[in-house]
């Protein structure tokens, strides 16, 4: 890539803060001035660096999930829904074993996360290998089964009777909360952090170190090559759908007993979208997901002080988010084609936009 | 029998060539795709350019629909040259392809789909473009019906439908590109009378095939096209003998001479009998006809015939993607269902592909973990890939074989043809198999490369059995033992290849006479 990256990624970030500014001059706000707002509401003070940090834990998790599958090529758009299925399975278990102590009601919560999480990912996963039904269509859609089924819960069985007739459950057991690391200095940043260098770790190891995670980047390639080397070709997109969705869980669970306390249809923020973004920022790899997945957690934290101070709708935010995708993936063309002029067919053949893969 | 050598100018000499080729040299790299080809193509002609894949055909055409310019040399339209910029300018000077992969909108209709992006107003009138079209149609002899979708055409009228897109813009030569190889013999038919039908109404027609038949059948002038270079022009009427043409095609001209020790055959590798496959066609001929052979130990057994004739459903057999349907496979002493289940990554079997970029390597992985797509299970340990023992491992295969570029860390297509084919023999030689399959192991490669990949063939063999599957007889008379000939999926002949008798007629056994 050398030293053009850097400056594309800038320019496309520029490109997209200006986008951004436009379509605040449009809606009659001060551009500049928002921009800046934006810009302190996300760096300027430690909470809020705290805030953008524990809204980077799900984002992580769930783009880590994305990333596995996308990079034998698996497009997993469901983590949205993963997540969903995770915080059930966590809530279930708090629910039905709320007496038992935290060092047992916790992993419990987070195994039932994880088993969830997997079966969700591997409906796709089968219909595909099966019926070969696209994975795209099959994991979106469970994304909006997956939310039905918590608010299902949320409205109906689990419903709090003291909540006077909100949708929640009623609060978690302390037991069941992941504790928080240091609430005098580092607010309600929680022990959930830890899970993310565990998957970091965990996913640089097993795609480096290991003959399934090199099996799973030659599988990428396509069907064909899985042929030819005699790849477990339907056995890795069971696998990587199903890891996928166990992080996606992870991070449900996480988020519930944590930030929430209980499950609400709130929990509910377009995380598992926003890890896609990631997961094709960085390009699949661990340590610039772990970086853009706390930048466009910034960027949430940033557009909520915004939000509050402008009076800008809460949906800017998700625009912010595309245009910068936009940006950057327009951009990316740039880093495999150089331009170059075509002049009139006088001189020597001119060429353009040559391909250098 | 005898034929002309290379005449370049067959046509009547009154006439002007609507297309000409002068001197038209084309290069990838090290390798020379066309080299100094001149050719005309006459009005109310029709020249069938023959040769095998990998022969130049399509980088040829590709230079006269405009998709690349050439190194050297010019393309002349009317008498005057040209340099197409684009495909629209080629299309614009009346020249229009016909491509196996078509181009058209299966929602639309028949005449939509021809008149698309030409219709003349800003309304407009569905019964006048059907009238357009089937007029069209008609004058040319391609039953066609203007107003079906195109969705629920066969591909034989799809082809028609892309042959008139190029009779309404005018074009006046009209190249088709293996035009048959998606036809029922009945379509295929209709198209030939297609064909003669333009071709008798001035359009000059251009055939690209590596079917001989098919060749003589529709050609008034046939050009045979081999590495690159035009081997013979003739006229289809002097054609006496399609052997003749088959062997022209195929070549035997020595390129370079390798030395070959003698080699004691060994214990037998693989055995076939009987093998026949059918294919997804039932009422079609069968794909593999009652193939028997055997292959020993310090051996090379070549098999050739023209491409298409059964080789791929042969080696996808012997390899293990498809399961033999009747008859009987045994690879080193097992049957095929044993082998193949319980097959071992080294001392076996290993298999070179036709297709080095996409199938035999992964374009965006390492040299590394390309040593490791077919080695993997030599350099784990557990569910640990040893990664430090493998780049070693690609090092010492990069230094063997001398890889150019000598670079571990490279991704496989920044690699060239030659220089991957010998990466990819070097993976599959240190798996040291006892059953080699080779596939068209030095299709464009240039000289050097070529020869380094057959010493290491011809070595190979002392350890092991080599299945060379090639479409260049100069190859197998080279490298092989014996020779087995193909033709739609039959043996046509088994034999020596020091049987001089049987060598001279293996044009006459590729071309199906016996």
């Amino acid at each position: 890539m050398g030293w053009g990256a850097p400056v594309v990624y800038l320019c496309a970030l520029a490109l997209s803060l200006g986008l951004c500014a436009l379509m605040l001059i449009l809606a009659g706000k001060p551009a500049l001035g928002g921009l800046f707002m934006l810009f302190r509401g996300a760096f300027g003070q430690g909470h809020s660096l705290l805030d953008a940090l524990i809204k980077a834990i799900p984002i992580f998790l769930c783009s880590l999930g994305v990333a596995l599958c996308f990079r034998m090529q698996i497009w997993n758009i469901g983590a949205e829904g993963q997540f969903a299925l995770g915080a059930v399975g966590a809530t279930w278990a708090a629910l039905t074993f709320g007496t038992l102590p935290g060092v047992v009601l916790l992993p419990q919560m987070f195994l039932s996360a994880l088993v969830l999480g997997a079966l969700w990912g591997l409906i796709p996963a089968v219909l595909r290998l099966r019926l070969g039904v696209n994975e795209i269509i099959s994991s979106l859609m469970l994304n909006y089964v997956g939310i039905l089924v918590l608010e299902y819960l949320v409205f109906g069985a689990w419903k709090d009777p003291a909540s006077f007739g909100f949708p929640m459950t009623s609060e978690f057991p302390p037991a069941a909360l992941i504790a928080r690391i240091w609430p005098g200095w580092l607010g309600k940043l929680h022990w959930g952090l830890i899970a993310c260098p565990l998957a970091g770790v965990a996913y640089s190891v097993f795609l480096n170190r290991t003959r399934l995670g090199f099996e799973l980047a030659a599988c990428g390639e396509g069907e064909r090559v899985a042929r030819y080397a005699r790849l477990p070709y339907g056995f890795l997109v069971l696998l990587v759908m199903g890891l996928g969705g166990a992080l996606s869980g992870l991070a449900g669970s996480i988020e519930t007993s944590a930030t929430l306390g209980r499950l609400q249809p709130t929990l509910m923020v377009g995380y598992g979208y926003t890890a896609i973004v990631v997961a094709w920022l960085a390009r699949l790899k661990p340590w610039p997901i772990a970086f853009t997945a706390f930048l466009l957690a910034a960027l949430r934290v940033g557009v909520e002080a915004m939000q509050l101070e402008l009076q800008i709708p809460a949906a800017f935010g998700q625009i912010m988010e595309g245009a910068i995708l936009l940006c950057v993936l327009a951009g990316q063309f740039f880093l495999a084609y150089s331009v170059s002029l075509k002049r009139p067919r006088t001189g020597p053949p001119a060429q353009v936009a040559e391909a250098r893969p | 029998m005898d034929i002309a050598p290379h005449t370049p100018d067959v046509g009547p000499v009154d006439v002007l060539p609507l297309v000409r080729l002068a001197g038209v040299t084309k290069r990838f790299g090290q390798v020379l795709a066309n080299d100094d080809i001149s050719l005309s193509i006459m009005p109310g002609r029709i020249k069938a350019l023959l040769g095998e894949n990998g022969a130049g055909k399509s980088t040829l055409m590709a230079m006269l629909a405009g998709r690349f310019e050439p190194d050297a040399g010019h393309i002349e339209v009317a008498g005057k040259p040209v340099a197409f910029a684009s495909s629209r300018q080629a299309i614009a000077a009346g020249i229009g392809m016909v491509y196996q992969h078509f181009m058209l909108v299966e929602d639309m209709s028949v005449a939509e789909n021809v008149l698309l992006g030409q219709a003349g107003g800003f309304f407009l009138d569905p019964a006048q473009m059907r009238a357009t079209v089937g007029e069209l149609a008609a004058r040319f002899g391609l039953g066609i019906d203007p107003a079906a979708r195109v969705g629920d055409l066969s591909m034989g009228e799809r082809q028609r439908v892309e042959i008139l897109k190029l009779l309404h813009r005018k074009s006046r030569v009209l190249i088709f590109d293996e035009p048959t190889a998606v036809l029922t013999p009945g379509e295929t038919a209709a198209l030939f009378d297609a064909l003669r039908s333009m071709s008798a109404q001035g359009k000059a027609i251009v055939f690209i095939s590596h079917k001989l038949e098919e060749v003589l059948s529709v050609a008034d002038e046939i050009a045979v096209l081999r590495r690159g270079r035009i081997e013979g022009e003739f006229l289809a009427a002097d054609v006496t003998s399609p052997a003749d043409l088959a062997r022209r095609m195929v070549g035997r001209d020595v390129l370079l001479d390798v030395h070959r020790d003698p080699v004691p055959p060994g214990p037998l590798v693989l055995a076939v009998r009987d093998l026949s496959l059918q294919g997804a066609n039932l009422s079609g001929p069968a794909l593999l006809d009652h193939v028997s052979f055997d292959l020993r130990q310090g051996e090379v057994l070549a098999v050739v015939g023209v491409a298409g004739n059964g080789q791929q459903q042969l080696v996808e057999t012997v390899c293990g993607l498809s399961r033999p349907e009747s008859g009987q496979v045994e690879l080193l002493g097992h049957g095929w269902d044993e082998f193949h289940k319980y097959h071992d990554w080294d001392g076996a079997l290993a298999w070179v592909p036709e297709d080095r970029a996409g199938l035999a390597t992964c374009r965006s992985l390492d040299l590394t973990d390309n040593m490791l797509l077919t080695t993997r299970e030599g350099f784990s340990r557990g569910m640990w890939l040893d990664r430090a023992r493998a780049r070693t491992a690609a090092r010492e295969i990069v230094r063997e074989h001398n890889v150019q570029p000598g670079r571990i860390g490279l991704q496989a297509w920044q690699l060239s043809g030659g220089n991957l084919q010998k990466f990819v023999l070097g993976r599959e030689l240190r798996r040291r198999p006892r059953l080699l399959v080779a596939e068209q192991p030095t299709q464009g490669l240039d000289i050097s490369a070529t020869e380094a990949v057959w010493q290491r063939l011809l070595e190979a063999r002392k350890s092991m059995g080599v299945l060379l599957v090639t479409g260049d007889l100069a190859e197998a008379l080279q490298l092989a033992d014996r020779i087995l000939v193909l033709y739609r999926g039959r043996v046509m002949g088994l034999f020596p290849a020091s049987d001089s008798g049987q060598v001279e007629r293996i044009g006459a056994l590729m071309a199906g006479l016996s």
